[in-house]
């Protein structure tokens, strides 16, 4: 139960920036710059008098907008062709589980990266890239276990019992399948938002004004020598999302 | 046999990663051609526009500049740089280089710490070096590699003012090749740890055991070769997680790599660039996943005489 508090608080957090923020994270205020934790601005100000807090929490309504369309196109897509594949068999199973090889091959961060390139970099366009790199592994999950599922005696019971095979899938293999690809759903997805981040330090078609968690931190790393809180606190925004999705998400996997 | 299908394959693969990165590059919303003209402040005159559209043969279909492209990338000829007007090929020759050996770098230390790490941590379950390795892959997946090199460099720089932050010496080589290591040492030496550990619960291990070899000694003459085995194949996928985290290195650090070309070359829609990247790296995806395979083969004999 403490799990999906924290999961919950995080959820909250991340919710509530997207709508209202103590500040408007984009306004400039010359008078207010660097000024450190004070009661008004609680994570201090930046070079430019942009209250700090307001920006993490915009940014991360920005982050929770790709894990969340991350963990939805993987877990779609990945069970939807795993499932298929397994249940499809023959040459049909062959050629999807190469695609999803072929698709593997290529660096999740490299997809997402050509991408961001082409497609400027934002949240929608990071989370479909992402995504998409991400259905390959969950295919793979989701047709492995569903292949060990379909060797089960109940399913060959079901079968001889003259159930449909629509009802099959649906009543007898998904439920055994899909508890285990949701945990590695939501550990992906928390992956998502480092590579998130990765993306957005490295600035590739990122627009700078957007408060996103990486461009922050490569807006402020310049200042490591007298402000190093302003690139304290972004990174461990992200440090603190990525270990709690991984937490809540990774029931025991050793 | 197997080795001229793995040809094959990785041609067509390539072939395939060719040609749909140049259709999606090709469809980019931008063009270049408008983005020179502000650039450079040519006068936007129609005859300007036809002369660069020309030079840079976008005059043609996409198809046949497709082939064309292939034909002249095939014969080392990697185009021109929109931005620069400099040959894409001579950049990246003199790039390749940095982002290979800090590649590679990290990739060959990862390897080197991860196998300690592993054989102690299963050898000596609760151990410190079996803790270490736990609490260090639970690390590095929620910490981003360049935000952990922008702290090292604030205590290692600031507080401590043992190196000079964003300097050029040694330590922007150093620190970027240790960065790109810890994330693959943790997920490598739970790999090798794992594959220990199962061939500690199999009879011929406990057949070692009853000859009379210490513990340590069965883990290392009959579960290292499997291990090992294992590690490689858990470095195929490491192997792009490796090319990722060169990038963010690349520009942390300031180094002259082809990730910082790439970045300074979006913003100018330079699609020859964007298209050699492309080919550079999944060629060099493919290089590692083929060496990996081939030493997986040479550890493994059985895999060596079965084709394919």
């Amino acid at each position: 139960m403490p799990r999906l508090t924290v999961l919950a608080a995080l959820a909250v957090f991340l919710c509530v920036g997207g709508f209202w923020q103590p500040y408007d994270p984009d306004t400039v205020d010359m008078l207010a710059r660097h000024s450190g934790m004070t009661a008004s601005h609680l994570l201090g100000t930046d070079h430019l008098g942009r209250d700090l807090l307001s920006r993490i929490m915009a940014g991360g309504w920005r982050t929770a907008c790709v894990i969340l369309s991350v963990g939805a196109i993987g877990f779609l897509f990945g069970t939807l062709l795993g499932t298929a594949a397994a249940v499809l068999g023959g040459w049909r199973e062959k050629v999807i589980l190469r695609f999803c090889e072929f698709f593997i091959m290529m660096p999740t961060l490299i997809v997402a990266l050509t991408a961001a390139a082409i497609f400027g970099l934002s949240p929608l366009s990071a989370g479909l890239a992402l995504g998409l790199a991400c259905v390959g592994p969950h295919a793979l999950l989701a047709h492995s276990l569903s292949q060990r599922v379909l060797g089960q005696p109940f399913m060959l019971a079901a079968r001889s019992l003259g159930v449909a095979p629509a009802r099959m899938i649906t009543g007898h293999l998904l439920p055994n399948t899909l508890p285990l690809m949701f945990a590695y759903v939501g550990n992906q997805a928390g992956l998502a938002a480092v590579a998130y981040a990765s993306l957005a330090f490295i600035g590739l078609g990122a627009d700078p004004s957007k408060p996103d968690w990486g461009s922050m931190l490569f807006e402020y790393r310049v200042f490591i020598f007298d402000h190093p809180m302003l690139m304290i606190w972004p990174g461990t925004a992200v440090a603190l999302t990525v270990s709690v999705m991984n937490r809540v998400f990774d029931d025991g996997q050793e | 046999m197997g080795l001229v299908r793995f040809g094959m394959q990785s041609i067509a693969g390539l072939l395939v990663i060719s040609l749909a990165s140049f259709s999606v590059i090709t469809l980019m919303p931008a063009d270049p051609v408008a983005i020179a003209i502000r650039v450079w402040s040519l006068p936007a005159t129609d005859e300007t526009v036809a002369a660069l559209r020309a030079e840079w043969g976008l005059d043609q279909p996409v198809p046949l500049r497709y082939l064309h492209w292939l034909a002249d990338f095939l014969g080392g000829d990697w185009g021109r740089s929109f931005r620069t007007g400099e040959p894409v090929l001579a950049e990246f020759v003199e790039r390749l280089p940095v982002s290979l050996s800090l590649g590679l770098a990290g990739l060959a230390l990862a390897i080197a710490l991860a196998i300690p790490l592993g054989f102690f941590s299963a050898a000596y379950p609760g151990s410190v070096a079996d803790r270490m390795s736990r609490a260090l892959s639970v690390f590095v997946q929620a910490v981003p590699a360049f935000w952990l090199g922008l702290v090292l460099l604030w205590v290692l720089g600031v507080q401590l003012r043992w190196v000079r932050p964003f300097a050029n010496d040694w330590t922007a080589i150093v620190l970027p090749v240790l960065l790109i290591a810890l994330h693959s040492v943790a997920v490598l030496s739970r790999v090798y740890r794992r594959d220990l550990k199962e061939t500690a619960g199999q009879a011929h291990f406990r057949t070692a055991l009853a000859k009379g070899l210490s513990e340590r000694q069965a883990l290392w003459r009959h579960g290292h070769r499997s291990a090992l085995y294992a590690l490689l194949s858990a470095l195929r996928s490491e192997a792009g997680w490796v090319i990722g985290s060169t990038a963010t290195m690349e520009i942390l650090f300031g180094l002259a790599g082809i990730s910082q070309f790439l970045v300074q070359s979006i913003a100018a829609r330079d699609q020859m660039v964007l298209q050699a990247y492309v080919m550079v790296i999944a060629v060099w995806m493919l290089v590692l996943n083929a060496s990996a395979n081939l030493a997986m083969r040479l550890l493994d004999p059985r895999l060596a005489r079965c084709p394919g």
